[in-house]
């Protein structure tokens, strides 16, 4: 029996090929989408899973009378807290200092993630431990935890606990274990763990953790019964106590730890949340879409199924010989869908969104749950588009059935409507969103960012060279080549590039006047701003001689001068705050410049001088080449760069490319918005054509009648469309002032935007109407073609 | 007797009004009956059809079908006795586009749940006694007019009713085809199948033994 409705199934699919096909391709599409959106969530909200009992971990967040925030305090209070507070059962230090070398025999490894942390780490953040005993690790002051990656570069597949690195050519270091690989959509990014206790030997680290200086990171694991705002008041009263300067404090947050992710990148938030979003909508859309289609199937075999039933079928094998059709077909679906979701969607996701939150990639033993998820998935699709259409037609009297007549359906006409208004509204709106969000990039690309980008190429000079000081005296004569070559107009090096600024904030004060100010810093050459083309307001650049007077000297920018309300730079220093140092000679101020996306506001900055050009200390090489002389330059250089011995390889990008590159997110949720907006127009319109074709099924003699009675195609035309027109304008109506408000709250987080102009909106809609009023269009014209005298010899 | 009707009237009400559409029905039919359905078109033949068969409702009277009444049945057993005893044969065929010949005729077995080797001897009898062998694996848009009403009727007749109710069979054939399937009938008859059919044509209901005149739902 069973083989028998197989077949059926089979028969049916194959008999309505065109229909079928637009099914399945649909389905595939949002089953696809769908997949690697609950594989993107079903990923972020289990990155942090290693963490045992997180709703106990929470992590301190300032925030000073100045308005600023920021997730660092002073590296004293945790001890404070430890000490006084007895609700903290543990609670660790987090964060950067240097980039420590460390070497294994010959191979020598700068890790750019190389944290400090306290003895309690493992106790705060219970991660898993390859190798090594979580009880002890990191106990010692000479412990060293690696992630599996950097232990593999120093010491391959074998157990390296016990083994000994040589940290800074000097002291020696113990591993004390390895790290399983976790998610990189975890919120902790790890490469090596040292102890705070050896930092805490360190002259420069002495000097600067005192009350006043907020670098650290706090991570503090709290008792399940713990009062969180006591505790924060216990927090905010020890501030008050020690700090330095605690008017500038406002407040102390103790902020659950769940929230860090999104705190440090808003953007993720704001991704999951619309990721979540669109699966309900893209599933809502495909399964309305089914049963409209299918209802439409479901009419055209009224008569068959009554006479079925008269031969001796029973109700509920015709909803089951409907459900397995679908069921065939979800089925081909999933298993397309499920290519596609690993061959290409998920590469494309990882390539959009890996630059930020790092690559994904499926895992069974950790990901199965979502293989579960995906055939629940299809179960249920095949269940709500199999079941539901056929419902209304089993109930149905035989004898009208066999009539092919079907009564009652006026009654379900409203939420078809409905139906196709939401899918609509939808459809506009993400349409409105994708110009929107369009022109926002390219207003942002286009801006005039205050310095030349054209000719522009910039080059990585932090090689990791065998033998530093042989660089260094090669790297000289390169410089000197340069100098000479005539396509090279100018260069720099240079600690930063526009696009790759630090986030080093120091607070400066202005000794005369008193005023303080927290500013953005980095370190450059004398030849930084003439290279960039970037010019001075006053002042003058720094100058590079022998003895490098210029070293201490900073040039600062025109947000800077105004914040500090200067209006010339005479006899101006800074000093940084709580120092009584002579501080430091501001010799310049540039006009400001887009030193970073224009989602961001231009900060005050300074430059420091940084020296003569050199190597050490310096990330990039930075030159003005002649047009069209860049190939030519570059190679060369690529060239002597291949003389000196170092761990990677030179590499040389375009300036514009850089900053173009900070668009990439924006580019990339840009082309999901695209995806989706392309998708449900395409679902909706397949879903449209269906609907059609079931009316005029409906209709057929009705526009024979017509026709025989001297209606115009054009009229029948209309006839069949005009009610789709009036619900997409419907649509429209309430998309479009959603959009404007969605769209203008969120241009709100970018410093430089577009204003939203009433045209955007209309076009999204005429966009929507135009490919609805095509499909219609092709449908109904079917239609209306039919010959009349064949329509009417149905009966 | 196989069944009787007895004051059978159906209606429906449109504007506060009855309107009839069998008034006062009387009639029986025995085993081994051909009778013949005549009446202008609108007259109520097919209700009455419909309402023989169990496929509709009737709003008065009595209809008793071997030993059961079958007003009083509940639905599920009303069809329990058309599927048993019953079996259709309809204008337009109404045969199963999707499946073959040999699926067409086998399909009432099958929701029988007859074995598979009986339905294969029940489906071969079937396919030889209407010459349809050679067509088995056709689907029905592959035949005539002609062959798929023959088909029509060896799918009705596969599970061996007691009645067979034909609306119209040759409505839509030729009249050479027609008189074939009159033929058929007819051996079927003499074989001891009773055969109600709705006919239009003189010719056609001079096959029958009895003729029951309909107008605007009443026997004349
Ligand atoms: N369910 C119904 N509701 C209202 N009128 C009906 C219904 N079924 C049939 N009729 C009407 O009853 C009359 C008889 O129909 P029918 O039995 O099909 O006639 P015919 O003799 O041509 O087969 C027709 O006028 C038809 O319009
Ligand atoms: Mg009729």
């Amino acid at each position: 029996m069973f083989k028998h409705y197989l077949k059926i199934a089979y028969r049916n699919l194959l008999k309505n090929k065109m229909l079928s096909l637009v099914n399945l391709f649909g389905l595939t599409l949002g089953l696809a989408s769908i997949m690697t959106l609950v594989f993107v969530v079903h990923v972020y909200y289990n990155a942090d899973g290693f963490i045992e009992e997180e709703e106990n971990v929470y992590y301190l967040k300032t925030f000073t009378t100045s308005g600023h925030d920021y997730n660092q305090t002073t590296y004293p209070l945790l001890e404070k807290i430890k000490n006084s507070c007895p609700d903290v059962v543990a609670g660790t230090h987090f964060f950067d200092w240097d980039l420590p070398l460390l070497s294994y025999q010959d191979i020598e490894l700068q890790e750019r993630r190389t944290s400090y942390v306290d003895a309690d780490f493992f106790e705060v953040f219970t991660l898993p431990l390859k190798y090594g005993d979580d009880r002890t690790a990191l106990k010692n002051k000479y412990d060293v935890v690696l992630t599996d990656k950097v232990s593999k570069k120093f010491f391959g597949e074998i157990n390296p606990v016990g083994k000994k690195l040589v940290l800074n050519d000097t002291l020696s270091v113990k591993v004390a274990g390895v790290l399983e690989p976790i998610s990189s959509y975890a919120s902790l990014r790890l490469g090596v763990l040292l102890s705070t206790q050896l930092v805490e030997d360190y002259q420069n680290f002495k000097e600067h953790t005192g009350w006043s200086n907020s670098f650290t990171y706090n991570m503090i694991r709290l008792n399940a019964n713990a009062d969180v705002q006591k505790f924060e008041n216990q927090v905010l009263d020890l501030v008050r106590q020690n700090y330095a300067e605690p008017s500038h404090i406002k407040a102390i947050k103790v902020v659950p730890y769940t929230e860090v992710r999104v705190d440090n990148i808003p953007i993720a938030g704001i991704i999951i949340k619309g990721a979540i979003a669109t699966i309900i909508f893209v599933l809502l859309i495909v399964l309305v879409n089914l049963i409209n289609l299918n209802t439409s199937v479901m009419y055209g075999r009224t008569r068959q199924l009554a006479v079925k039933k008269i031969l001796g079928d029973h109700k509920k094998s015709i909803v089951f010989q409907f459900c397995l059709e679908n069921g065939l077909l979800v089925l081909i679906s999933l298993v397309v869908a499920s290519f596609l979701f690993a061959w290409v969607l998920l590469p494309e996701i990882n390539e959009i969104f890996g630059g930020n939150f790092g690559e994904i990639a499926i895992e069974i033993p950790n990901d199965y749950p979502v293989i579960l998820y995906f055939l629940g998935l299809g179960i249920f699709i095949t269940l709500i588009v199999g079941a539901l259409p056929t419902l209304r037609f089993i109930s149905l009297p035989i004898a009208i059935a066999l009539k092919g007549k079907i009564n009652g359906v006026r009654k379900n006409l409203f939420f078809r409507n409905v139906f196709i208004v939401v899918q609509f509204s939808l459809a506009i709106l993400f349409i409105c969103t994708a110009i929107i969000l369009n022109y926002q990039i390219s207003f942002m690309k286009n801006a005039p960012l205050g310095y030349e980008q054209e000719n522009i190429s910039i080059a990585r000079i932090d090689l990791e060279y065998t033998d530093k000081e042989s660089a260094e005296s090669k790297f000289s004569e390169i410089l000197d080549k340069l100098k000479s070559n005539p396509f090279v107009q100018d260069f720099s090096t240079t600690q930063i590039v526009p696009s790759a600024y630090y986030r080093s904030y120091t607070n400066f004060m202005d000794p005369e006047s008193g005023k303080e100010i927290r500013i953005r810093y980095g370190r450059t050459d004398a030849n930084y701003f003439k290279t960039l083309g970037i010019p001075l307001l006053s002042g003058r650049h720094f100058k590079e001689n022998q003895s490098d007077t210029d070293i201490g000297t900073i040039i600062i920018n025109a947000k800077a001068m105004k914040a500090l309300g200067w209006t010339d730079l005479e006899n101006k220093r800074l000093v940084n705050k709580g120092e009584t140092s002579d501080g430091f000679e501001v010799v310049g101020v540039t006009k400001d410049f887009h030193y970073q996306g224009m989602q961001n506001n231009i900060e005050p900055l300074a430059h420091f001088y940084k020296g003569k050009q050199q190597l050490k200390n310096n990330n990039y090489l930075m030159l003005k080449i002649v047009k069209g002389k860049e190939q030519q330059v570059l190679k060369q250089l690529e060239n002597d760069f291949a003389q000196i011995p170092s761990k990677r390889t030179f590499e040389y990008e375009m300036l514009s490319h850089k900053t173009n590159a900070q668009y990439d997110l924006l580019r990339g949720i840009l082309k999901t918005v695209n995806f989706v907006a392309f998708f449900t127009i395409l679902i909706s319109c397949l879903g449209m054509f269906g609907l059609i074709s079931l009316i005029a099924k409906k209709r057929v003699k009705e526009i024979g009648v017509r026709k025989v009675l001297g209606a115009s195609i054009t009229r029948i035309l209309l006839l069949l469309s005009k009610e789709f027109i009036a619900l997409v304008i419907i649509a429209g109506c309430i998309a479009i002032p959603v959009a404007w408000w969605l769209m203008n709250n969120w241009l709100q987080t970018f410093a430089y935007r577009i204003d939203i102009r009433w045209w955007m909106m209309v076009l999204g809609g005429l966009l929507a109407l135009l490919i609805v009023g095509i499909t219609v269009g092709i449908q109904s014209f079917k239609s209306a073609m039919v010959n009349p005298i064949k329509s009417l010899r149905v009966e | 007797m196989l069944l009787q009707l007895k004051n059978v009237s159906k209606w429906v009400q449109s504007g506060g009004q009855k309107i009839f559409l069998l008034k006062d029905i009387n009639f029986w039919v025995n085993e081994g009956d051909f009778i013949s359905i005549m009446g202008p078109s609108g007259s109520g033949k097919s209700t009455l059809l419909n309402v023989i068969g169990m496929l509709d409702n009737f709003n008065e009277g009595e209809y008793s079908f071997l030993e059961d009444s079958v007003h009083t049945l509940k639905e599920k057993h009303r069809a329990n006795l058309y599927k048993q005893y019953i079996g259709f044969v309809f204008q337009s065929y109404h045969l199963i586009d999707e499946l073959t010949v040999k699926e067409n005729l086998e399909m009432p077995l099958l929701y029988k749940k007859f074995g598979a080797s009986e339905r294969k001897s029940l489906v071969g009898d079937m396919l030889d006694r209407f010459n349809i062998v050679g067509k088995k694996d056709l689907f029905p848009s592959q035949l005539s007019g002609g062959q798929q009403q023959l088909v029509g009727i060896a799918r009705a007749l596969i599970a061996s009713p007691k009645l067979i109710l034909a609306d119209e069979p040759t409505g839509n054939l030729n009249s050479k085809q027609g008189e074939e399937i009159m033929e058929t009938f007819t051996q079927l008859n003499k074989e001891g199948v009773t055969i109600i059919q709705v006919t239009h044509s003189e010719k056609n209901m001079k096959y029958g033994s009895r003729v029951i005149n309909l107008l605007d739902g009443s026997v004349v």
